[in-house]
């Protein structure tokens, strides 16, 4: 395997081959538990909410700690099967209805496998610029989103802000308290109805819960601000309308990228003094969580946002792999080539052991029964509709996500990324001691730390493009080959990790398609070697007070995004 | 609630309020003297309407486009306008303290259940939530709720897992009930658009709460308020279709620029849907501003309009080629017109074919 350089090639089709070895009992792979252990009880949250989509976590816990874990999902569309037999000019539009939280990526990415199946390498430098701009203000949106609304119930007890003494100089943060004391009396709880907010492991003083109750309202009007900037170049979000193979439907006008630059320019804003703030606010609180949730610290980065090159070694935040937690070296990976699909544990025909190529993967379901929601019975055998993605030739369970490009950027020298994150971790009493990263709170950490390169690089890429268009060279479209086939893979990162996407052409129309987003990778469930995927190897050891009350679970979970 | 006190409540002025009344009232068709209606029956409510909103076979593109809402905000319409006692993407609670919260307002039979997402009938394990597989979950809940709204086009026919060969038999929350759901004269509100849109979510919901009634609904099950016209009826682009001038190629600075993108693959001929009415994303943007329309709204658009980058074969009851061969000539101008007309009163050709079957 080359240590990836920056004159790597611009195919980006390298064979790689991962030559470290790891055995696959470690502690965050003992053997798998077939029967509940005396003592022990049976643990499950379903539905998990705050993520998207449908899920299921089973855990065993012994002693107040997890000691085993499976994650299922619990819904299944397939895609693989109904993108077969279509335009390639449209498969972006189905691949977007993915994940309608991150349809933006979906679509850019299925444009890439499209592009590369036809041969094309490059698109003009505006379609570039475009592209990253779309990305970050999608992303801009999506960790903000994330970041409160999904994430922040696990800390922030909004009816202990109740308690919180105001001070008369702040009189929209008193209205606000007024208001949670008027649906608390009311007997209408909405969404704050039924959870555990008496659970011991919310920490906040009540003033600290009052002003993040506050800003969680807002973060709903910063995440639109986000949307509306890529909504009014992209004609709507969700469901972006101006992807299309060999560039942009649209070149955007000079009305559009100032509103860009003002709508991203108020989520830098957000960002900076409230987000990143918020975090070093609330993590001394929780520091218990950069020791746990580790799990197997294999991490993979496709990489985002494009240089000029367009090589996707090359970018901002660069493709690579780190293994075993070793920042002193970043393998060079490739979509194409280095991921094989696993089934043994999924619902469809049993994989060879040998794993399948994506391509060849996602046609014959076969489904057999949910694990036992009540009762001593713990999941085994089929248990999951998400099939297992491995990497190289050891097949290796990576975690995917902002913390993984943040450490692949980080260990591969990148400037801006080095400076960030050793001025965080001096903020929190941990400098030079980026190991600290590989946890449940380095998840929650990199998420926001990504979030801040993001709104710094989205301002750089309006004015170049704006650049482009002084210079009459703002071109965003040029007619690709239309070969009749042809086989391609498109890497990139959705606000979740690493995500790909896969077509074959044949006769002009798709013999077969195929995505492996991030759950494949941070959901898998046990391959056919019985390693667990990254999620179930970082829920072990995780402390839990309450089986009854699972918040410790609900947390884990909750930092891979899923 | 006293007018001081609105003023404080969430940053949410009584102007605000009465601005998303007046909205509303035009929305469902009492025009601008129906402000007063509408504020004076919400706020007669004493206790808020009780939504519960459940995601079936989906991909949550509907919630975050819920999320996008703005007229009112976000946390006016779920914490002041309604009581969102279950929405599993924004609830703290999960797992059996979520799932006895739900049943908790079910029992109560004092709810509106919007769904998102959705019914996987071939493999009806293909969508389940604790343990309930999602067809069991509409049958069992149905008869409990004081209405329904089917909100995005999965929940109202199927969608993109819908199309060939549907692999899990995806249906459409109100074609399911009346067919192998076993209630045949269910009633389910379609908000169709991929994704739903909000405000139109919202516009049925408010017509419910202030009329006691359902809207009139078309043959595919959609308010006819809000889905009777065609994007092209009410296209800004339209004048440069009757005129003959269209965008002919990708990349083109499309914002700016007022030609016609029927050329590119526009299906706004044959989609009904008030896009070109209420826009997306705080009314900022709508797709044709960018690019062409795809025909979300319209029940199999993944199998009818595809390849979606290529010129209409049909439109009204004219063949494209000869309308193709025809456009840019003067001449024109009296066939589109005709087409058109033959759309908006829903005298397609083939389009007609595809809407029976009796979704309302």
């Amino acid at each position: 395997m080359a240590e990836t350089t920056p004159s790597a090639s611009a195919t980006g089709s390298v064979t790689t081959t991962a030559t470290a070895t790891t055995s696959t009992a470690t502690s965050a792979n003992p053997p798998t538990l077939t029967s509940l252990p005396s003592g022990g009880k049976k643990v499950v949250i379903d539905p998990v909410t705050r993520i998207e989509g449908h899920l299921r976590v089973t855990c065993v816990v012994e002693n107040g700690k997890v000691t085993d874990a499976w994650n299922t999902a619990t819904q299944f569309r397939g895609f693989e099967i109904f993108m077969k037999d279509r335009d390639p000019r449209s498969c972006w539009q189905f691949a977007q209805r993915i994940c309608g939280v991150c349809p933006t990526p979906h679509a850019h990415a299925s444009v890439l496998a499209t592009e590369h199946a036809m041969g094309l390498k490059n698109v003009p430098d505006g379609a570039r610029l475009f592209r990253n701009m779309s990305e970050a203000a999608h992303i801009g949106y999506d960790h903000i989103l994330w970041f409160y609304l999904l994430n922040a119930f696990d800390y922030v007890n909004v009816p202990n802000g109740l308690k919180a003494k105001v001070p008369a100089t702040q009189p929209a943060l008193k209205a606000l308290q007024d208001t949670v004391r008027r649906i608390v009396e009311s007997g209408q709880l909405g969404p704050f109805a039924g959870h555990w907010w008496d659970h011991p492991g919310y920490k906040n003083p009540p003033e600290v819960d009052l002003e993040l109750t506050a800003h969680y309202l807002r973060a709903i009007e910063v995440q639109q601000f986000a949307n509306d900037a890529s909504a009014f170049m992209g004609g709507r979000f969700p469901m972006v309308m101006n992807y299309q193979p060999g560039g942009m439907i649209n070149q955007p006008t000079i009305e559009e990228l100032q509103y860009y630059k003002g709508q991203m320019s108020r989520v830098t804003d957000f960002v900076d003094n409230v987000m990143l703030p918020d975090l070093l606010t609330i993590a001394p609180l929780y520091l218990d969580l950069a020791t746990i949730g580790a799990g197997h610290k294999n991490y993979l980065s496709w990489g985002i946002f494009d240089d000029e090159s367009q090589d996707p070694y090359n970018r901002v935040l660069p493709r690579g792999a780190i293994f075993g937690g070793d920042l002193t070296s970043v393998q060079k990976v490739d979509p194409m080539e280095d991921v094989k699909i696993f089934t043994k544990s999924s619902y469809y025909s049993d994989s060879s052991g040998e794993g399948k190529h994506p391509l060849d993967a996602g046609q014959d379901v076969k489904f057999t029964s949910y694990p036992d929601l009540k009762g001593d019975k713990l999941p085994d055998g089929k248990y999951d509709w998400t099939q297992s993605a491995r990497l190289g030739k050891d097949n290796r369970p990576m975690e995917v996500g902002p913390l993984a490009e943040v450490l692949v950027a980080y260990a591969s020298g990148r400037a801006e990324v080095k400076a960030l994150v050793d001025s965080t971790l001096a903020a929190v009493g941990a400098a030079g001691k980026p190991e600290i990263l590989m946890s449940d709170l380095g998840r929650i950490a990199g998420r926001v730390l990504r979030a801040k390169l993001n709104s710094d690089f989205a301002q750089k890429w309006a004015d170049d493009f704006l650049g482009l268009v002084k210079a009459g060279k703002a071109e965003v479209y040029k007619e690709p080959p239309s070969p009749n086939d042809g086989e391609g893979a498109g890497g990139w990162n959705a606000p979740r990790g690493a995500l790909a996407h896969y077509i074959r052409i044949k006769g002009g129309k798709t013999s077969a398609y195929a995505a492996v987003p991030p759950t494949n990778w941070n959901l898998s469930p046990r391959d056919d070697n019985g390693v667990r995927g990254p999620l179930e190897a970082a829920l072990i050891g995780t402390p839990v007070v309450d089986p009854t009350k699972p918040l410790e679970i609900l947390r884990v979970v909750h930092t891979f995004d899923p | 609630m006293p007018e001081e006190e609105m003023s404080v409540f969430l940053g949410v002025t009584r102007r605000d309020f009465l601005k998303f009344c007046g909205g509303m009232a035009a929305l469902i068709g009492l025009g601008p003297g129906g402000t007063p209606q509408v504020a004076a029956a919400l706020e007669a409510l004493a206790k808020r309407p009780q939504v519960i909103y459940s995601s079936f076979q989906q991909c949550t593109g509907c919630a975050i486009q819920l999320l996008q809402t703005r007229t009112p905000t976000v946390a006016n319409l779920i914490l002041q306008q309604i009581s969102l006692e279950f929405q599993d993407n924004v609830m703290a609670a999960a797992g059996d303290a979520a799932e006895a919260q739900f049943e908790k307002i079910v029992e109560s039979g004092d709810f509106y259940w919007v769904i998102e997402g959705s019914i996987p009938t071939k493999i009806p394990e293909a969508t389940t939530i604790a343990g309930e597989n999602v067809a069991d979950r509409a049958k069992r809940v149905y008869p409990k709720a004081k209405g329904v709204i089917a909100y995005g086009s999965c929940a109202c026919y199927g969608n993109v897992q819908a199309s060939r060969p549907n692999p899990t038999g995806a249906m459409g929350v109100g074609e399911f009930l009346r067919t192998k759901g076993g209630i045949p004269d269910a009633k389910v509100i379609n908000i169709s658009r991929c994704p739903g849109h909000s405000e139109d979510m919202i516009a049925a919901l408010s017509y419910v709460l202030v009329t006691g009634k359902l809207p009139e609904l078309d043959a595919v099950g959609r308010p006819v308020f809000l889905y009777g016209k065609t994007i092209h009826d009410s296209c800004m682009r339209r004048g440069h279709f009757e005129a003959g001038e269209f965008v002919e190629t990708f990349g083109q600075a499309i914002a700016g620029d007022p030609r016609c993108l029927y050329k590119l693959g526009c299906k706004g001929p044959v989609t009904h849907a008030p896009c070109g009415i209420n826009y997306w994303n705080g009314h900022v943007s709508w797709c044709v501003h960018n690019a062409p329309c795809q025909g979300c709204a319209e029940p199999g658009f993944w199998d009818k309009f595809t390849p979606f980058y290529e010129q209409l074969r049909t439109f009204g009851n004219f063949p494209a080629e000869t309308i193709g061969i025809a456009l840019g000539a003067a001449t024109v101008v009296g066939l589109g017109a005709h087409a058109v007309a033959s759309a908006a009163t829903g005298r397609f050709g083939r389009h007609e074919d595809e809407t029976k079957g009796g979704e309302r």
